[in-house]
């Protein structure tokens, strides 16, 4: 009896003090989670920002992800970059970068770089890189992105040589600035395995326009300006940035609203941001996005493909023609999305270079809206019975929670000009991943964001005879051209053949795109510099902002 | 009033000195008992990684879970290989026990990460919620069981009974819900989610080697405003954890001090003419308490389950929020692991409120 006694008194006074605490606590104010001091009210050079993106790895060789770019584009240096508000390449810590055979390609490094914890950084370290993005060869990571690169060779401490498997390829200088492009200390990272991120955080092993001060892995991030970066993006205007990892989105929206965060991007969702434009405390920026989502055709297996029983070439053209004539982009921008996503009218999204809008000239009525007139003559004269009987696909896992409304809105807008009976089914994002690939689906949703920002990247993966869609399209000449503009030296040449490109397509529609990403950042009314980096290199860069 | 109990140190017929009589063996004492519960855990645990590994391998295996649809099938079939998955359940899991018996639980998949550094990384934060929420189920459950039973029958006890029932049966994330919609939301007393916020994070990041509990780290700052913050916080996730196991707390409290209030000692107090409250306080309470010790192991587990909800509606980052997160990235493989390593917290933890139960009353021993 004396021992319960007392082991009652003991837990009645622990939990007395407790209670009393946290009744303190829940008394002494509420709410404000604003900190005089703290980064999101201290100015002086200080911010902090707030995402429910997620960090896989600060080591490049392990992640190709949004979460742990964003990271590695604030502390790690790129031999090429995008300069604020422009898609195409510049050399960053490069001092020059240029083909010096078919096959060669030299950068020169700026003289006397150094990392944060003061090691060199030399042509060794770039050649390091690239051969352990190579050796380790993780599935989570970018190396298939080196799919072009035969070897790197170290000419001295400032030059180094990639040695290309094919001819002039344009689109290597953007590869070098993408995912696979951090440029990592040798004496810091594995050759041939992943470095764990606290030894990447201990080693101060960044040489990007910040290095990381503390590290609470998808929880909070400090970083401090850098003094050693000598790069492209120039000084950050912004001294000392803290980035909070959120869970729900909610949350984060909360936080924006309450001005406990000053910046909030990446992803808030579009019924926040639509409430948020209405809010006088914060600004809602907008930019160009580099996500698309269209709609995928398998042209042995959809109405009147080459695999089924009445296949037709014709009517099957025309009842991919049909589809793009009658889908209500705008109406799918502002009812699914308000306004975070916008109509997309080619293959390659504005704001990149070559972008057209060459859908909106050839179906619908001309001006970008659907016209049930244009589609139904289309499918009367290649002779095709309507309604069209047409099996729809789409993911409800892995495009985000809108997909439903969006495929119900398609469908709807197909079925109501009364050409299209849908059957629209759905499928976990494991599941549909074999069977898209496997002829299941004549027509089906996929989404792509890219892995650099060129025009080639919309091309190349899914119109050449051998795409990732297999979808069974084929067109030689689409191939060729495709093939050309990536060993096209001279700019105004290259752009004219991603446009040809594009109109080809266009006429086959092997897909129909019809949605382009907006990249929307919610920030305080004091805060500066977000349109500067809301551009279509879809990198957002801490550096350019600042509160006023 | 006279004994008739026989006298059994009298001496024997005969005149010899009768020999001390012989304790009955009921069971072995203490040490034995710990003894058995000691060893009972082995078993438990056994059957608990088994049903964790079987039930994880009747989905497929963790590499086509984890990325299926983002590899092709050739690269998946050799990432299947490579991690030996397509090699026969048998051998997996023999080489799943051998590993667990070298304290190995894994390595996620999503983050590469060893599973007990997602232990050690996220535990703390666990562990400062259930310590929170057994505070409240403490505060809340023990006293009102106390007027429960006082009342007995009266409106004041159904309201109560009620009170319980809805506790316990109401799921953690909707009292979580409806908590932070009233006390965050409507009247913005407390902060809405989180273990702190983000200033305050930033301010503890000063400490060295921080414990991960961040009660204690906040008070190793020494600032009141940062210690305010991070109770704030505290307050709606240990309630509407806490109210889980208070309604069992209540009901099991009620029940026990109705009984000891009917008991003979309690009757003769009676007699004496002790009042009421006094004979709930000093002699029906006490007893009373006892059982709360014994299902105090029960209710861990049924807190760690509910961490989990609890964690992710509140974005408190511990194992409860890591593992929900890993369950919708499919990394079985942390998912496994995890929940072995729950199932082996919770053993132990029947086993240390077992012995405390023993050393408490030696009733529970024999």
């Amino acid at each position: 009896m004396t021992s319960v006694s007392r082991h009652s008194r003991r837990l009645a006074v622990t939990a007395g003090v407790a209670v009393t605490a946290l009744a303190l606590a829940a008394c002494s104010g509420g709410g404000d989670e604003g900190n005089e001091d703290d980064g999101s009210t201290g100015g002086g050079g200080s911010l902090t920002i707030g995402t429910t993106d997620k960090i896989t790895t600060l080591d490049p060789a392990g992640s190709y992800d949004n979460g742990s770019f964003a990271v590695m584009n604030q502390v790690f240096p790129f031999l090429l970059n995008t300069p604020l508000g422009s898609p195409d390449v510049e050399p960053d810590i490069a001092e020059s970068a240029e083909f010096t055979a078919p096959t060669e390609y030299t950068v020169k490094l700026k003289p006397g770089l150094k990392f944060a914890n003061g090691n060199d950084l030399t042509a060794s370290d770039v050649k390091f890189t690239f051969d352990r993005q190579i050796a380790i060869n993780d599935p989570n990571g970018p190396a298939s992105l080196l799919y072009n690169l035969d070897s790197t060779e170290v000419v001295d401490d400032e030059t180094v040589v990639f040695n290309l498997k094919s001819e002039n390829d344009q689109v290597f200088p953007q590869i070098l600035s993408s995912p696979v492009g951090p440029i990592v200390d040798e004496d810091v990272f594995s050759a041939d395995a992943l470095t764990p991120d606290q030894e990447i955080v201990d080693g101060n092993a960044f040489a990007g326009p910040y290095v990381i001060t503390s590290y609470d892995m998808n929880n909070l991030l400090s970083y401090e300006a850098n003094p050693a970066y000598e790069g492209l993006l120039g000084e950050p205007k912004t001294e000392k940035v803290n980035v909070k990892y959120y869970a729900e989105a909610s949350n984060l929206k909360l936080d924006i609203s309450e001005g406990n965060i000053d910046v909030a991007f990446r992803s808030l969702s579009a019924t926040d941001i639509e409430d948020l434009r209405s809010d006088e405390d914060v600004q809602v920026v907008d930019g160009p996005g580099g996500e698309i989502r269209y709609i995928v055709f398998n042209f042995d297996t959809q109405p009147y493909g080459a695999g089924t029983p009445d296949a037709d070439e014709a009517k099957a053209l025309a009842v991919r023609q049909a589809v793009a004539s009658l889908i209500d982009r705008q109406e799918l921008a502002d009812q699914v999305y308000k306004g975070t996503y916008t109509p997309l009218y080619s293959f390659v999204p504005a704001g990149l270079t070559g972008a057209t809008e060459v859908l909106k000239d050839l179906y619908g009525d001309g001006e970008g809206g659907p016209d049930v007139d244009a589609a139904t003559q289309l499918l009367a004269d290649a002779g095709v019975t309507t309604p069209v009987e047409l099996s729809l696909q789409y993911s409800n896992d892995h495009y985000g929670p809108s997909s439903g409304d969006e495929y119900a809105l398609i469908k709807d807008q197909l079925e109501s000009s009364g050409l299209f009976s849908v059957d629209l089914q759905t499928t976990e994002w494991v599941q549909y991943s074999e069977d898209r690939t496997a002829d299941v689906y004549p027509a089906y949703q996929l989404g792509w964001f890219p892995d650099y920002s060129d025009a080639d990247n919309y091309l190349t993966p899914f119109f050449l005879v051998e795409n990732f869609l297999g979808n069974h399209y084929e067109n030689q000449d689409v191939n060729d051209m495709i093939l050309a503009q990536a060993s096209t030296a001279d700019e105004g040449e290259r752009t004219a053949l991603i446009e040809d490109i594009q109109a080809a397509v266009a006429e086959d529609l092997s897909t129909v795109p019809y949605l382009q990403g907006a990249q929307v950042a919610v920030v305080g009314a004091d805060v500066e510099g977000t349109q500067d980096t809301l551009d279509p290199s879809f990198k957002f860069r801490y550096g350019a902002l600042s509160k006023g | 009033m006279t004994t008739t109990t026989p006298d059994l140190t009298a001496a024997a017929p005969g005149g010899a000195p009768a020999p001390p009589p012989r304790r009955r063996r009921t069971g072995g004492g203490l040490g034995r008992y710990i003894l058995v519960r000691a060893l009972l855990i082995i078993p438990t645990v056994f059957i608990l990684v088994t049903t964790v590994f079987v039930l994880m391998r009747t989905t497929g295996d963790p590499i086509t879970a984890a990325l299926g649809g983002r590899l092709t099938q050739a690269q998946l079939q050799e990432r299947i290989a490579e991690a030996g998955y397509d090699r026969p359940l048998w051998d997996q899991y023999v080489d799943y026990l051998g590993g667990i018996l070298r304290g190995d639980f894994g390595t996620t998949l999503s983050d590469r990460r060893l599973v007990t550094d997602v232990l050690t990384d996220f535990g703390a934060a666990t562990l400062e919620l259930v310590f929170y929420a057994l505070i409240v189920a403490f505060l809340v459950g023990i006293p009102l069981g106390l007027v429960a039973a006082y009342f007995r029958d009266k409106w004041g006890d159904a309201v109560l009974r009620i009170f319980a029932i809805l506790c316990y049966a109401t799921p953690v994330f909707f009292a979580g819900l409806l908590l932070k919609l009233v006390f965050a939301r409507w009247l913005g007393w407390l902060p809405v989610a989180g273990r702190a916020s983000t200033s305050t994070e930033i301010e503890m990041q000063v400490i060295d080697n921080p414990s991960g509990i961040y009660l204690i780290d906040a008070i190793r700052t020494g600032d009141p405003a940062i210690i305010s913050d991070v109770l704030q916080h505290a307050v709606l996730p240990a309630v509407a954890l806490g109210l889980l196991t208070a309604g069992v707390f209540l009901r099991l409290v009620r029940t026990n001090v109705i009984g000891t209030l009917g008991s003979g000692y309690v009757e003769a107090a009676r007699s004496r003419g002790v009042g009421e409250v006094r004979l709930l306080r000093k002699h029906a309470y006490r007893p009373a308490l006892i059982p709360i010790i014994t299902v105090i192991g029960m209710q861990i587990a049924l807190l760690l389950g509910g961490a989990v909800l609890t964690e992710t509606t509140f974005e408190w980052k511990g194992l409860g929020f890591q593992l929900a997160e890993y369950l919708q990235a499919r990394d079985f493989v942390a998912v496994q692991g995890l929940v072995a390593i729950l199932a082996l917290i919770v053993a132990l933890s029947n086993f240390i409120v077992d012995v405390l139960a023993a050393l408490i009353d030696p009733r529970v021993r024999y």
